[in-house]
């Protein structure tokens, strides 16, 4: 086991409660071949369970394309964007957040 | 609490394969049909995620058009699964299976289903695919639907279904669906365990929800581990990628101490064991093995490498499932230089399928009046072990719950006012908000998750089943009421939505332990370590599991025999399914 920790920056925004967006940063733990929904997994059940991102019926194995978002402002699969340094996720569009990494559907 | 409501004639709950062809099935019969997804529409659940393949005698295959073994008979796959199931499956639904299945891949074709090729007795397609023809289909035909919409609990009067109280995730918002009938098919419960293949969505609900309701389950023991599925690097973990390319091309599995995990076993049974659907029991349950036996690698699997298998056979097979080393989005090139390399990956077990379920009537009907069940949330077709293919399983099935809920709904006039009892749902649903502190839901699944997989898996023992059943009471007792969730937005809350789908997940895997603890023997994919032989005089019967007094109550019942006879006598476990293998008719294939 590798005692490699990588920061991880989140936009964080609860449009019910929050005026405006912010970002979190979190440790985590880094393991060689992980994603960053690895990652998410990881803050989610370690460190802060407050954290939204499409997975209550993602496959995470790249098929149903939900968890589309932005990795260091490149737009991809969440659960297909290999992780190997800090990283910062947002949301694939600001207009349309529910809650941090989860958003509307387009209307296409 | 503000809600939507809706009133439909049919309510399907589920957005896989099963769902989808239910709704069909009654929306064609004029009732109005409203379908509740939990993912989004034809991407969610199991059905996406298969490979997979469509399977029936070949002989009709061949009258279709297609080809397969015209020596093939319906008659030979029935006795075929039979066999496969460790003779504890219903006849009656095998029967309803073969016979069904030309028309439903008929139909299939008829809507624009596309295959890459047939063998034998099966049409290889892919699941994304099926459910691509299958929403098309279901559009076209007016099925209303949903997504992002989570079945909560089942509303009954008079052991008659009404309709359901379900929640709207991305809003967080409730819904009050009334429904003259109601189709089950939820499919299975691999959110119960980590890691797994299916999924994030399928943690029960319906199976949970219809055994609260008053529902029996049965063979909940009985759960299928696919083996050589990836468990490292994470990225990859959960895949099947490898299970594919071994079945395929074959390879070599080695333990920790670079062993050949197969060579301590008899040649023919690790030859049908690894190049037959058969591989997912016997290889699950070797590799678990040398795992408890102190030679699992890193993560707790066996290493899988090409072994003799020249690169170009590889090459051959993994353009055709993986073109440019891409399953999917599933960039796979790494993986391509490690076969090159014979480099192992490390691999093992991962949950797949429930033979067990919701118990269905020949007409799909639970205990419960107007509620009907497909597909993988029922039991019964499998027995003890599927080899078949689930996809036919939930079109043949799907198409029926569906048909006979249309009936059913026809001849019921209006709906009945439940809203006192979903309001109840409502508060109960609610309640997890009032603890200021208390257990973390995320913590809690993760570690019922891996316990499930460590203790559930395809071999078991007494100490352990007891040790898991104390563990899940704790936390039914101390966990359930106490869990607290941080954030009081209802918009997308995770800890909302595992500490609405962790009860259900607990019934289930109490429902799973206790059946296996009880059933003193080993067949199909439940194997004790402390009870290793097959024994057909003492347990060739199914386990029923119901609520009495709020308690989980587990029975037997008599299997339901139609024209093969039962065995008899005890043999040991490998033995015994060396013995089933023989009795495979003469057509070849996977299946």
């Amino acid at each position: 086991m590798t005692e490699k920790t990588i920061k991880v920056k989140i936009f964080r925004y609860d449009p019910s409660v929050d005026t405006e967006p912010l970002f979190k940063e979190y440790s985590v733990p880094f393991e060689q071949g992980m994603s960053a929904m690895n990652a998410l997994d990881y803050i989610y059940q370690n460190l802060d369970s407050t954290i939204a991102y499409y997975d209550h019926a993602g496959c995470c194995l790249g098929i149903c394309g939900r968890c589309t978002g932005k990795v260091n402002g490149k737009s991809g699969l969440l659960c297909q964007a290999l992780v190997e340094d800090d990283v910062v996720l947002e949301p694939i569009n600001m207009s349309r957040v529910i809650k941090d990494l989860v958003v509307t559907r387009s209307e296409s | 609490m503000a809600y939507d409501s809706l009133e439909t004639d049919v309510l399907v709950i589920g957005g896989g394969g099963a769902g989808f062809r239910a709704a069909i099935a009654a929306r064609e019969k004029d009732a109005d049909v409203l379908l509740m997804s939990k993912g989004p529409l034809a991407r969610c659940g199991a059905s996406p995620m298969a490979g997979a393949d469509f399977t029936l005698d070949g002989h009709s295959l061949n009258k279709l058009g297609l080809t397969g073994d015209p020596n093939d008979s319906m008659e030979k796959v029935f006795n075929d699964i039979v066999t496969q199931g460790f003779y504890l499956n219903n006849q009656k639904m095998i029967d309803h299976y073969v016979h069904r299945a030309p028309e439903l891949l008929k139909d299939m074709l008829d809507w624009g289903l596309d295959y890459y090729f047939s063998d034998q007795r099966a049409v290889f397609t892919s699941g994304i695919h099926i459910m691509d023809v299958l929403l098309k289909k279901a559009r076209s035909a007016g099925v209303k639907m949903l997504e992002d919409v989570m079945l909560l609990d089942l509303a009954v009067q008079d052991n008659t279904v009404k309709g359901v109280l379900a929640l709207d995730i991305k809003s967080g918002k409730f819904m009050h669906l009334r429904a003259k009938s109601i189709v089950m098919a939820t499919g299975g419960w691999h959110k119960a365990f980590w890691p797994n293949t299916g999924m994030r969505d399928l943690s029960g609900d319906g199976v949970a929800a219809a055994y609260r309701a008053g529902a029996s389950l049965g063979n909940m023991e009985f759960i299928t581990f696919c083996c050589n599925v990836f468990y490292h690097p994470p990225i990859w973990r959960g895949s099947l990628a490898p299970y594919i390319l071994s079945l395929l091309c074959g390879g070599l599995l080695t333990n920790s101490q670079g062993q050949d995990i197969l060579k301590p076993y008899d040649e023919y049974t690790v030859k049908i064991g690894t190049t037959s659907e058969w591989n997912k029991t016997f290889l699950s349950y070797l590799t678990v093995r040398e795992a408890k036996e102190g030679r699992g690698c890193a993560h707790g699997g066996v290493h899988y490498s090409r072994g003799d298998v020249p690169m170009s056979t590889i090459n051959m097979f993994a353009g055709m499932m993986f073109p440019n080393w891409k399953y999917k989005a599933l960039d796979l090139t790494g993986w391509g230089k490690m076969l090159e390399n014979n480099e192992p990956a490390e691999v093992g077990p991962a949950v797949e399928y429930f033979e067990g379920g919701i118990l269905v009537n020949p007409q799909f009907e639970t205990d419960i009046q107007g509620l009907f069940a497909a597909g993988e949330c029922t039991t019964g077709l499998f027995g003890a072990n599927r080899v078949f293919s689930a996809i036919t399983e939930m079109l043949v099935q799907g198409l029926d719950a569906g048909q006979n809920a249309a009936d059913y709904a026809m001849k019921i006039k209006g709906h009945n006012n439940m809203s006192n009892r979903l309001m109840d749902f409502e508060r109960k649903a609610e309640s997890h908000f009032a603890n200021k502190t208390g257990i973390n839901p995320a913590q809690i699944r993760r570690e019922v998750q891996e316990k499930a997989h460590k203790y559930l898996g395809p071999i078991r023992n007494a100490r352990e089943l007891t040790d898991f059943i104390v563990f899940l009471e704790s936390i039914k007792n101390n966990g359930i009421g106490n869990l607290h969730i941080s954030s009081n937005s209802r918009a997308y809350n995770k800890e909302w939505i595992d500490a609405l789908e962790l009860p259900g997940i607990i019934h289930l895997l109490e429902a799973a332990a206790r059946c296996a603890l009880a059933r003193t023997e080993s067949r199909g994919t439940h194997f004790r370590e402390d009870f290793p032989a097959t024994d057909n005089d003492r347990w060739l019967k199914e386990s029923v599991v119901s609520s009495a007094g709020g308690k989980l109550h587990v029975a037997t019942r008599p299997v339901t025999v139609l024209s093969t006879p039962l065995p008899s006598g005890s043999m040991p476990y490998l033995e015994m399914m060396k013995k089933l293998m023989e009795t495979h008719s003469d057509t070849g294939g996977h299946h």
